[in-house]
């Protein structure tokens, strides 16, 4: 496993018309970890996702994403660094199919259409449940098959992070357990994915994050409580670091 | 009534539509993507057909054939297009994030200089060049003599471009980028999409329909100083009717207001001015959000 800082985030501050939302966050998530991020709605949850796709403005801080600083790099250009990004309100484009709502990041990106084709084998593989979707019109679908096709998705485009926003809200415990086995299997098949889930309740997410990192009235704070996700033997390091 | 006039007032309508929907299409377009309506619309409307209409005199002069005098009628559009659509996106440039409603007062003056401008370069004096109506000659359906430009290569025109602008739309990445941030810019930028881009070709394309439909005008209208305003207020009618953004919807609408307001030429001529927004208050007494459009929330 990769254990390599792929984001910082460095004392990030930003308002929403005056209202600070995040305030002086501090992280740092690396490869191949599954991070949760859990707070009460309107915590900031949204916000920290949307702060690093370039959404909202800072008002203060720093992100880096592999060493390189992230505000220098526009919105639009963020995916093509390989940032995935599943909003919480499954935005399908209607009038596309759910293989050409897969297909358009990497189409944008300007990648070949042998490349297209590779991830979206990878991606089946791991989302299976996408199979039977693809033809389907992207206004056809469930809310449980709307979280699959934004997993779906993210994964396209996001080769080094996903930000998967609450994903496991409103989903059948059913669908919950068969998006909790995707994730898992997507450590595996992706060793160096960093996956970051935001989420309301932290009991739905299981044992599925390696670290849970609570988020409150903007501020950020790391919990390990999953301590043998990171295994026993190596306490010496603090995965994620938050403090205020 | 005799059959005749039926018939008359039918080719009319659909003529008529034809341009109505280009127009509209523009409007319906830009709002789509950009979120502004664009009052200035009515403006490329006068100067695609003004446009037209010089290049016509300039270089369509002596020319018998049929083909010269389209091609000058396309280019004039889309030069005209181009030109006033990226003038207008610079303008609202300076503008972008600000209130909806001071975007729309930009728009606003920019329709009034535009109007004044086009007095300025092609003066009062009513404009006609109509070359292409004669050389596309004349057809008779049903006892009816009917010019063939009027129809056939307007209402072609405007299912050509229909058809075109659905494709557009579909099937190349251009157009998906389009799809994607007209349905969710935020999401559509996580993605990769250079909304900012994507909103500079919509506006551009969205120019060029409107001054197309002023150029396919101009060989069956007189310009005067004046049209801009008039299709601007016809052609936000067919969009409000429709729905703002719904594309189908437009052509439809179009139709619909294009043939009653015929129907009312030759029928009830007190009635043809008022019969476009009978027909919008209709439909928004009773569907607030357009024939065509599913419910959400308001922007403006």
């Amino acid at each position: 496993m990769n254990n390599d800082i792929l984001l910082q985030l460095d004392h990030v501050s930003v308002d929403i018309v005056r209202a600070p939302i995040l305030r002086r966050v501090h992280a740092e998530l690396r490869s191949g970890h599954i991070i949760a991020v859990v707070g009460r709605n309107g915590a900031g949850k949204t916000t920290l996702l949307r702060t690093i796709m370039g959404l909202v403005k800072l008002k203060e801080g720093q992100i880096l994403f592999e060493g390189r600083d992230l505000l220098r790099v526009a919105a639009h250009s963020r995916a093509r660094l390989g940032i995935g990004y599943a909003p919480q309100e499954r935005v399908m484009f209607p009038t596309l199919s759910i293989e050409e709502n897969l297909r358009l990041p990497c189409q944008v990106a300007g990648m070949s259409k042998a490349q297209v084709d590779e991830r979206l084998e990878m991606t089946l593989d791991v989302v299976a449940q996408l199979k039977p979707m693809l033809g389907r019109s992207g206004a056809a679908l469930s809310g449980g098959q709307g979280k699959m096709a934004a997993l779906g998705r993210a994964l396209m485009i996001g080769s080094k992070l996903i930000l998967l926003d609450e994903p496991f809200q409103g989903l059948a415990p059913a669908l919950a357990t068969e998006y909790s086995n995707a994730l898992k299997n997507l450590q595996l098949r992706m060793p160096d994915l960093c996956i970051v889930v935001t989420e309301s309740n932290g009991s739905l997410l299981k044992d599925v994050p390696d670290h849970v990192l609570h988020i409150e009235r903007g501020e950020l704070s790391a919990v390990t409580r999953f301590a043998t996700a990171v295994g026993p033997d190596t306490p010496s390091y603090l995965p994620l670091e938050a403090h205020s | 009534m005799s059959s005749d006039i039926l018939i008359l007032a039918m080719l009319d309508g659909i003529s008529y539509a034809g341009l109505l929907f280009l127009v509209a299409l523009g409007l319906t377009f830009i709002f789509g993507v950009v979120k502004i309506l664009n009052v200035a619309h009515g403006s490329l409307y006068a100067f695609g057909g003004y446009g037209a209409a010089s290049l016509g005199l300039w270089w369509g002069q002596g020319s018998d054939s049929a083909l010269v005098s389209v091609a000058l009628l396309i280019s004039g559009a889309i030069a005209m297009g181009v030109v006033l659509g990226t003038v207008l996106m610079l303008l609202l440039k300076k503008f972008q994030d600000r209130d909806p409603i001071l975007q729309l007062l930009v728009t606003f003056g920019a329709f009034m200089i535009f109007e004044d401008l086009q007095r300025m370069i092609w003066g009062t004096q009513p404009y006609f060049v109509a070359d292409v109506v004669n050389q596309l000659g004349t057809s008779e359906l049903m006892g009816v003599v009917y010019m063939n430009y009027q129809l056939l290569f307007v209402p072609g025109a405007a299912l050509a471009v229909y058809f075109l602008l659905k494709w557009f739309l579909n099937s190349t990445l251009a157009g998906r980028q389009i799809v994607a941030v007209t349905h969710d810019r935020e999401v559509a930028t996580a993605l990769g999409i250079n909304a900012r881009r994507i909103g500079y070709l919509t506006f551009v394309v969205g120019a060029v329909l409107g001054s197309l439909g002023g150029a396919l005008a101009s060989p069956t209208t007189s310009l005067v100083p004046g049209i801009g305003a008039d299709m601007i207020v016809l052609s936000f009618a067919v969009v409000a009717s429709a729905g703002l953004g719904q594309i189908t919807g437009a052509l439809i609408t179009a139709l619909l207001i294009g043939l009653s307001r015929s129907f009312c030429v030759y029928l009830a001529p007190e009635f043809e001015v008022v019969m476009p927004y009978l027909i919008m208050v209709l439909v928004l007494l009773i569907r607030p959000q357009g024939l065509f459009t599913v419910v959400q929330a308001r922007k403006i």
